[in-house]
C-alpha cells in the first residue's frame, strides 16, 4: 500500500520535472560525441570545432535570422550510448538536426536513428563506407568525413610506390578495421598484382598487449605492414613494437590518423619516425593565407598553440549544415536534404563538395611520413600532401 | 478487491493516459522505464527474494534482444511469434547457465554468472556473420499493428503489467515463500527437506525468462541492438537500479529504474561527469539509505505513524 | 606460415611478460580478498591511477638521473596511501554487511575514481618513456626481445618471492596470514585488526599501482584503462584461487601464455577461450587451482 503511494509520487515528480524545453526560435543541433574514454582525445576537439562554427555563425547574426544552439553530449565509445543520447535529444530537447558520433559503429547507429526519426544526420568522423552505400544509405544521412574506402585506397596508392611485395595487415577486429583493410587490399592488388598478403592480424579493439601479434607479424616476414590501429591503440602498438626492431625491419603505412598531432604528441618519444600516416588537418600545411587564417582561428578559440587536427571535423560538418539551411532558406528537413546534395563549402581543407548520389563528401586526407623537424617539439608529417578523394571513391 | 489493487489500477490508468499529453518525450521515457523496470524486477527475483547475486544478468537481457532481433530480421518471423519465443530463449539460456551456477554460493556464484555473461558477450561480438559484430542489428521496425511510439508504449505497458502481475503472484505464492526461506537460511531450508538447488534454478529460469522478455521489448523499441547490451557494465547498472529502488520491496526495482533513467537523462544534459554523480549516489545509498528509496520511505512512514 | 622453434619461444616469452604484468596487478586483488574478504572492483582504478601518477611524477623528476624509478616508487606509494584513505573512510564501514554492498561500493569507486582521473588529467593520451637503460632489445635465438620485457620477466618472480618472504618471516606477515584465517581470534589476542586491515588494503593497492606504473611505458595511459583490466585481473585471480597469492602467480602463468599462443592457433577466439577456462575452473574447483575452500 505505502509502496504504491511512493510509486505514484515518483511518477508525478518525474512528469513534473521532465517537461521538455519547448522549441524556442533557435535552430537546435544535437551533437553526441565520444567525450569519455580512450577516444575522447579526438572527440573533444571535434566538439570544440563545432562550437567554434556556431560561435562564428551566431556572431554574424545566425542563419535565416535565427541563432544556432549546439547541444554537445557525451555518448562514450559505444553505438548503444550514441543511439540513446541521440533519441533523448530528439525527443526531449527537440533538436532540429543531428551531427556527431566518432566510431564507425556509432555512425551506423546514428544513421539508423536519423532514418527512423526522419531527421537530417551528418557524420563528422565515422568513416565506415557502408553507411553511405546501399542498402544502408537513406535520404537523411550525410557524411562530411572521409570514408574508409578513400582512406584504404589512398594508403594503397602510397604503398604501391614502394618496392614492397609482401604485405601484412594489422587492424582492430571490428567494422572500421575490416572496412579500411578491405578497401586497401584489392586496390593495392589492382595497382600491383604481384603483391602478396602474407599475414592478417586482428587484435581485439582496445587490446593492451600487442606483443604476441607483433612477433607473429614479424615471423611472416613482410616487407611492409598496413595498420588501421587508430589513436591510443596505435600508440600502444608502436611502443611495444619498437623494441622488436619492428619499424627498422618493415615499412609501415598507418591509416587511422596515427599521424595526427594528438596521436604523435601522445606517443612522445615512442613515435616511430619514417612511417607513413594520415591526418584530417595539419596546422603547418598548406602554408596559404586561408589555411593560416583557419589555424589562427582554431588556436584562438581553443586557446592552443598548435591547432588540433580534429577541430575541422566538427567544424566542417556544422558548416555543411548551416550552409545548407542558408541555401534552402528554411529548416524544413526535405528542403535541407535537397540543399545538401551537391553543396560545396569552404572549410578547414579548402573546398568540399557533398555528392548528391551517395551523400558522401568528396574528401581526402593529408598523408606523409612522420619526420622530426627543428621547428616543433614533436615530429610532424613531412613532406605532407593532401591526397584528394576524387579518383578513389567509386 | 484490496486497496492495493485499486491503487495499482489507478496507476495503470494514469500511465495509460500519458500519451494524451501529446508529449513524445514522456512516452519514450516511460517505455524505457517500463522495460528496464521489468528487467530490474526479474533480477530482483534472484537478488532480493532468493538471495543470489547475479553479476551477469546482462546476458539474458542481451539474449532477449538478439533472439527477438534475429528472429525478425534473419528468420523473417513476424513480430508476434518472435516476441513470444524471446522469453523461452532467455529461459533456456538461464536453464543451462543456471544449472552450473546454482552449485556455487555467494561470491563464486556472482563470478560464475559474470564469466558466463562475458562468454555470451564475446560470442555475440565475434560471431559477425550472424550478429553483425560491433555494428549490431539495425532497422528492427515496429510491427504493422504497432506502427507508432504510442502504440508500442501501450503494448509495452500491457506486457510489463502482465509480467509484473505474474511475478507478484509468484513471490506471494508458496513457491515465493520457499525462495525467501532459502534467502534467509539456505542450510536450514535444506534440512527441512527442500531441494534448495532446484528452487534456486527455477528462480533463475523465471528471472532469465522475464529478463529476455524485457530485452525483446527493448530490441524493437530501440530499433537496433548492439553487443554492449550483454556487456558486464549493463549487469552492474541493473543491479544499481535494484538497490537504488530497494531490493526488499516488490516494486523497489521499478522505482529504482525510473529514478536512475530519469536522473541520467537530466544530468547528462548538463555535464559529462555522470559516472561521478552515479558513483556518489551509490555510495550515499549504501551508507545512509541501505533499504533503497522505497525502503527509506517505508521507514519514514512507519516512524510517522508510530509517532502519531 | 611455418612456426620455427625460436619463434614459439619468443611467443612464449611474450606471453610470460604479459603474465608478469597481470600477476603484479592481480596479486593485490588477491591479497585484499584473502584477508578482507572484499572483491575489489576498484582495483582496476588503482592500477589506472598508478599509471597516471607515474606520468605526473616523471614530469616532476624531470632532471634527476633515476627519473623513471623515482616516479614508479612515488606513484605507487601515493596510490597506496589513497587506498589507505579509501579503506579507512569507506570500506571499513561495510565489513559487517553483505558481500553485495561491498561489491557495489567498490563499483561506485570505479565510477568516481575514473571521473576524478578524467577531471585531473583530461582525456588526452599520455605516454611514459622507458628508462634509458631498458631501451632497445636483446637477441634471443636470433630474435629481438625488448630489454624492458626481460626486466619485467625478472621483476615479477622477485616481487613474488620478496612478498612471500615478508609473509613468512616478518611479524606483520604472520599477522596478515593469521587474519586471513581467523580475524576474531587475532583480535582477541590483542592485535589491532583494524590497523592491520588498513595496511593490507594499502599493500594490495600498492601492488595494483605498481602494475600500473610499470606497464605505463608499454601502453597508452588513457581514461577507460581501469575497466579494461579489471575483468582480466578477476579471471587470473579466480583461476589461481581467490585469496591465494601463489595461485594468482599460477593463474597469470596460465592466462598469459595461453592467450599469446592461442593467437597462433585460433587468432580470433583467444578471448573466448580465456573466459571458458574461468568457467571450467569455477565449475570444477570454485576455490581455484591453489586456493582453499572458503570457510567464512
Amino acid at each position: 500500500m505505502r509502496k504504491l503511494l511512493v510509486f505514484v509520487i515518483t511518477c508525478m515528480v518525474i512528469m513534473a520535472f521532465s517537461l521538455p524545453a519547448m522549441g524556442a526560435k533557435k535552430i537546435v543541433v544535437g551533437f553526441p560525441m565520444y567525450l569519455s574514454g580512450g577516444g575522447a582525445v579526438f572527440g573533444k576537439p571535434s566538439a570544440e570545432g563545432a562550437k567554434m562554427l556556431v560561435k562564428e555563425v551566431n556572431d554574424a547574426g545566425g542563419v535565416l535570422g535565427r541563432k544556432i544552439e549546439l547541444l554537445v553530449r557525451d555518448c562514450k565509445s559505444s553505438p548503444d550510448e550514441a543511439t540513446r543520447v541521440a533519441k533523448e535529444m530528439i525527443l526531449k530537447d527537440n533538436i532540429d538536426f543531428l551531427v556527431g558520433g566518432l566510431t564507425s559503429s556509432q555512425g551506423l547507429a546514428l544513421s539508423d536513428v536519423s532514418k527512423h526519426e526522419k531527421i537530417v544526420y551528418i557524420a563528422p568522423i565515422p568513416k565506415v563506407a557502408k553507411m553511405c552505400e546501399k542498402p544502408r544509405l537513406h535520404s537523411y544521412v550525410f557524411r562530411s568525413a572521409c570514408n574508409s574506402k578513400t582512406e584504404g585506397r589512398s594508403a594503397a596508392v602510397l604503398a604501391a610506390k614502394h618496392p614492397w611485395k609482401r604485405i601484412a595487415t594489422v587492424g582492430p577486429d571490428y567494422s572500421y578495421g575490416w572496412s579500411v583493410t578491405g578497401a586497401f587490399i584489392p586496390w593495392l592488388k589492382n595497382i600491383k598484382p604481384e603483391v602478396e598478403i602474407v599475414h592478417q592480424a586482428w587484435p581485439k579493439l582496445g587490446e593492451s598487449d600487442y606483443t604476441p601479434f607483433i612477433s607473429v607479424i614479424l615471423a611472416s616476414k613482410p616487407d611492409a605492414v598496413f595498420s588501421t590501429l587508430w589513436g591510443g591503440h596505435f600508440i600502444t602498438f608502436a611502443k611495444q613494437a619498437r623494441d622488436y626492431g619492428f619499424f627498422e625491419k618493415v615499412g609501415f603505412v598507418s591509416a587511422g590518423e596515427a599521424g595526427c598531432m594528438e596521436a604523435i604528441r601522445g606517443a612522445g618519444d615512442d613515435m616511430p619516425l619514417g612511417i607513413i600516416s594520415n591526418a584530417y588537418d595539419t596546422f603547418w600545411h598548406p602554408d596559404t593565407a586561408w589555411h593560416r587564417d583557419w589555424v589562427g582561428r582554431v588556436n584562438k578559440f581553443m586557446g592552443t598553440k598548435y591547432a588540433s587536427s580534429w577541430a575541422g571535423t566538427g567544424y566542417d560538418a556544422m558548416k555543411f549544415l548551416t550552409e545548407a539551411i542558408k541555401k534552402a532558406g528554411t529548416t524544413d528537413t526535405d528542403k535541407v536534404i535537397k540543399a545538401l546534395e551537391g553543396l560545396t563549402i569552404d572549410c578547414s581543407v579548402g573546398k568540399l563538395t557533398m555528392r548528391a548520389k551517395d551523400h558522401q563528401a568528396v574528401r581526402g586526407m593529408y598523408w606523409g611520413p612522420v619526420t622530426k623537424v627543428p621547428e616543433y617539439p614533436f615530429p610532424i608529417l613531412k613532406p605532407v600532401r593532401y591526397i584528394p578523394a576524387d579518383e578513389l571513391m567509386d | 478487491m484490496s486497496r492495493q489493487n485499486w491503487i495499482l489500477i489507478a496507476i495503470l490508468v494514469l500511465m495509460g493516459l500519458i500519451p494524451v499529453t501529446g508529449s513524445r518525450y514522456y512516452v519514450f521515457l516511460l517505455t524505457d522505464i517500463l522495460i528496464f523496470g521489468l528487467f530490474a524486477l526479474s533480477l530482483n527475483l534472484l537478488l532480493g527474494y532468493t538471495g543470489l547475486v547475479s553479476f551477469g544478468h546482462a546476458a539474458y537481457f542481451g539474449i532477449g534482444c538478439y533472439a527477438c532481433g534475429l528472429l525478425i530480421k534473419k528468420a523473417g518471423l513476424s513480430f508476434g511469434i518472435a516476441f513470444a519465443a524471446t522469453g523461452f530463449f532467455g529461459a533456456a539460456a538461464a536453464l543451462i547457465i543456471g544449472f552450473f551456477c546454482v552449485r556455487l554460493t555467494r561470491i563464486y556464484f556472482a563470478l560464475l554468472t559474470l564469466a558466463f555473461s562475458q562468454i555470451v558477450w564475446a560470442i555475440v561480438f565475434k560471431w559477425n556473420s550472424l550478429t553483425g559484430g560491433d555494428t549490431g542489428i539495425y532497422d528492427i521496425n515496429f510491427p504493422k499493428f504497432l506502427d507508432s511510439r504510442t502504440k508500442y508504449f501501450y503494448f509495452t505497458l500491457a506486457v510489463v503489467s502482465i509480467s509484473v502481475l505474474i511475478l507478484r503472484k509468484i513471490v506471494n505464492s508458496p513457491f515465493g515463500r520457499i525462495l525467501m526461506t532459502i534467502r534467509d537460511n539456505p542450510e536450514r531450508t535444506e534440512f527441512i527437506g527442500i531441494n534448495v538447488k532446484l528452487f534456486q534454478l527455477l528462480a533463475f529460469i523465471i528471472s532469465g525468462f522475464f529478463s529476455a522478455i524485457s530485452g525483446g521489448l527493448f530490441a524493437v523499441f530501440n530499433h537496433s541492438i548492439f553487443p554492449d547490451f550483454c556487456y558486464w557494465p549493463v549487469s552492474a547498472e541493473v543491479l544499481i537500479m535494484t538497490i537504488l529502488g530497494g531490493m526488499y520491496s516488490f516494486f523497489g526495482p521499478l522505482v529504482g529504474a525510473a529514478v536512475l533513467l530519469y536522473l541520467r537523462m537530466e544530468v547528462t544534459s548538463y555535464t559529462v561527469y555522470w559516472p561521478f554523480i552515479l558513483g556518489t549516489i551509490l555510495i550515499l545509498l549504501l551508507f545512509f539509505f541501505p533499504g533503497g528509496i522505497v525502503g527509506f520511505i517505508e521507514n519514514q512512514i512507519k516512524r510517522w505513524r508510530s509517532s502519531k | 606460415m611455418s612456426f620455427d622453434l625460436s619463434f614459439v619461444v619468443l611467443q612464449l616469452l611474450n606471453g610470460l611478460t604479459n603474465a608478469m604484468f597481470i600477476f603484479l596487478i592481480a596479486s593485490g586483488l588477491s591479497i585484499i580478498f584473502g584477508v578482507l574478504g572484499v572483491l575489489n572492483f576498484a582495483h582496476g582504478s588503482l592500477y589506472m591511477l598508478g599509471a597516471y601518477a607515474t606520468y605526473q611524477c616523471v614530469s616532476l623528476f624531470v632532471d634527476s638521473p633515476g627519473q623513471f624509478w623515482w616516479a614508479v616508487i612515488a606513484a605507487s606509494v601515493a596510490v597506496a596511501l589513497l587506498g589507505g584513505i579509501i579503506e579507512r573512510l569507506l570500506l571499513r564501514r561495510l565489513y559487517h554487511q553483505e558481500e553485495l554492498n561491498q561489491l557495489l561500493l567498490t563499483y561506485a569507486l570505479v565510477l568516481v575514481l575514473g571521473d576524478l582521473a578524467r577531471f585531473i588529467w583530461g582525456v588526452d593520451q599520455l605516454s611514459v618513456s622507458r628508462p634509458a637503460v631498458l631501451r632497445g632489445a636483446v637477441e634471443i635465438l636470433g630474435q629481438y626481445f625488448p630489454k624492458y620485457n626481460v626486466f619485467i620477466l625478472f621483476l615479477g618472480p622477485c616481487v613474488a618471492f620478496l612478498f612471500w618472504f615478508f609473509m613468512l618471516r616478518t611479524r606483520w606477515g604472520r599477522m596478515v596470514r593469521a587474519a586471513a584465517l581467523d580475524r576474531e581470534t587475532l583480535g582477541a589476542l590483542g592485535v589491532n585488526v583494524d590497523r592491520l586491515f588498513t595496511v593490507v588494503f594499502m599493500i594490495g593497492s600498492w601492488f595494483g599501482a605498481l602494475g600500473g606504473a610499470l606497464v605505463a611505458p608499454v601502453i597508452t595511459i588513457r581514461p577507460g584503462m581501469d575497466v579494461e583490466i579489471i575483468i582480466n585481473a578477476f579471471i587470473v585471480v579466480v583461476i589461481g584461487g581467490l585469496g591465494s597469492f601463489w595461485g594468482t602467480f599460477l593463474g597469470a602463468l596460465i592466462v598469459g601464455p595461453v592467450y599469446a599462443l592461442g593467437i597462433l592457433v585460433f587468432p580470433r577466439l583467444s578471448m573466448i577461450f580465456i573466459y571458458v577456462i574461468m568457467v571450467v575452473v569455477l565449475m570444477t574447483r570454485p576455490w581455484g587451482l591453489l586456493g582453499r575452500p572458503l570457510q567464512r
